[in-house]
């Protein structure tokens, strides 16, 4: 397919979700405690380095997407949630930062186990 | 992959610089590299996942050093080169001929 | 596996010459609809768009609702949609919380409402402390905020894009929707500032 001046307004308001059409059990809840896994591969990821073993709270279920990691490589979708994780300043960066402040971060299904 | 692009909670890499009425390109390239990914995405069918992979394999030192737009540029010739659309060869040969010819188009079918 | 780290090579103006010339040629990608994509990024989405929708949210309690909670809809409802915020969050400030927006891993952003990011956003200081130094951040910005309270810093590790709703700046009761949305800056959409601060460098108007 070519993209021609014709179609370019349309491509750009439509763009390309990753969401999947797919029915697949969320592994977490809403409230549930969560740690991520000391997960360190070699090839694509969407989990940040500085959220290895850490605890957090899920806020929300996002839905099923596709999953990155398989995406990026040819591997399928894998498709699985993705869930908004909250984590304490605390947790992720220790004593010294402030004990109020927090982060939100989108974590999928295998970035994550339960505590 | 933890690559140099894994960026969050690193030390050291100095203050945040920003531009006072920044326009949305700096350069008449970028204009071009910026539509590419939409033009390039359409007929390659590459997902962004294998493409922000293929930004996260740039040399460490140069991903540090370099432009947004020019790690685009970096993973359409990537995924180009490996999806055959182009090859590295007829590549080089036309970077070459607009070296020769200063950068002008020069293009001769 | 990953391959191997290539290494820098020229000019990206014009290596990125050589490559639209061949896939031209290849009958692969047609000039004047790259024209057209510049066209769109470059003079018609932009965070102008994102200020009619917190606008919209100040002034319309039900809009407001919508808007938090299936913020994807309620944009398309004022006509902006697609590339890059296929799938939308807002999050509001409030008194309480101050939301931040970044992207560690490489720039995500939501291009229907803000456009496409200033080169900042995307550049690795801003990357690295977002996260670990948002106050630090945040006063570069121009921006202090009361140890009370909480920052909370979003980073847009997935396919969702966060666009941030200010607060409504005070005594600000008369003013019309249009001379509303005329006070939103994009900084104050990402959570770098808010609108009651006076950042430097904060306005982008065009």
């Amino acid at each position: 397919m070519l993209l021609t001046p014709d179609i370019v307004s349309a491509v750009a308001s439509t763009g390309a979700s990753a969401r999947v059409a797919e029915h697949v059990a969320p592994r977490f809840r809403v409230g549930d405690r969560i740690l991520v896994r000391n997960y360190n591969p070699a090839t694509h990821t969407r989990l940040p380095g500085y959220l290895r073993g850490k605890r957090g709270i899920v806020e929300a279920d996002y839905g099923v997407f596709a999953f990155p990691d398989t995406h990026a490589h040819s591997l399928g979708e894998k498709p699985q949630h993705c869930y908004s994780v909250r984590f304490t300043a605390r947790e992720l960066w220790g004593e010294t930062a402030s004990d109020r402040d927090t982060l939100r971060v989108d974590v999928f299904d295998d970035y994550m186990d339960l505590v | 992959m933890n690559g140099i692009h894994d960026l969050g909670g690193r030390h050291g890499i100095g203050p945040i610089v920003r531009e006072e009425n920044e326009p949305v390109f700096h350069a008449e390239w970028e204009r071009r590299a910026f539509a590419m990914f939409a033009g390039t995405f359409v007929f390659a069918g590459y997902s962004v996942d294998e493409f922000r992979h293929a930004i996260e394999n740039i040399d460490p030192a140069h991903y540090l050093e370099s432009s947004y737009y020019e790690h685009w540029l970096h993973a359409f010739e990537d995924i180009l080169v490996k999806r055959g659309f182009i090859t590295r060869e007829e590549y080089d040969a036309r970077i070459a001929k607009l070296v020769k010819n200063g950068g002008n188009d020069v293009v001769d079918a | 596996m990953s391959k191997p780290v290539s290494k820098p090579e020229s000019d990206p103006a014009v290596r990125t010459r050589a490559l639209e010339s061949i896939l031209v040629e290849k009958g692969l990608l047609d000039p004047k609809a790259l024209d057209a994509l510049v066209d769109i990024y470059e003079h018609k989405v932009g965070p102008r768009n994102g200020a009619k929708v917190v606008a919209r949210a100040w002034v319309d309690p039900e809009y407001k609702k919508r808007l938090l909670s299936d913020a994807t809809t309620a944009i398309k409802e004022l006509g902006f949609s697609g590339l890059q915020g296929e799938d939308m969050v807002v999050v509001e400030n409030t008194p309480e919380v101050h939301n931040l927006v970044v992207c560690t891993l490489c720039s995500c952003y939501p291009w229907p409402t803000l456009g496409l990011p200033p080169v900042w956003y995307k550049s690795a200081p801003y990357r690295a402390r977002a996260v670990s130094d948002p106050r630090g951040v945040l006063k570069e910005f121009g921006t202090t905020l009361s140890e009370n309270v909480e920052v909370r810093v979003w980073d847009t590790t997935a396919e969702l894009r966060y666009l941030v709703l200010p607060e409504r700046p005070a005594d600000t009761e008369n003013l019309t929707e249009q001379q509303l949305a005329d006070l939103v800056t994009r900084d104050s959409m990402i959570g770098v500032t808010t609108l009651g601060s006076s950042a430097p460098t904060s306005a982008s108007k065009h």
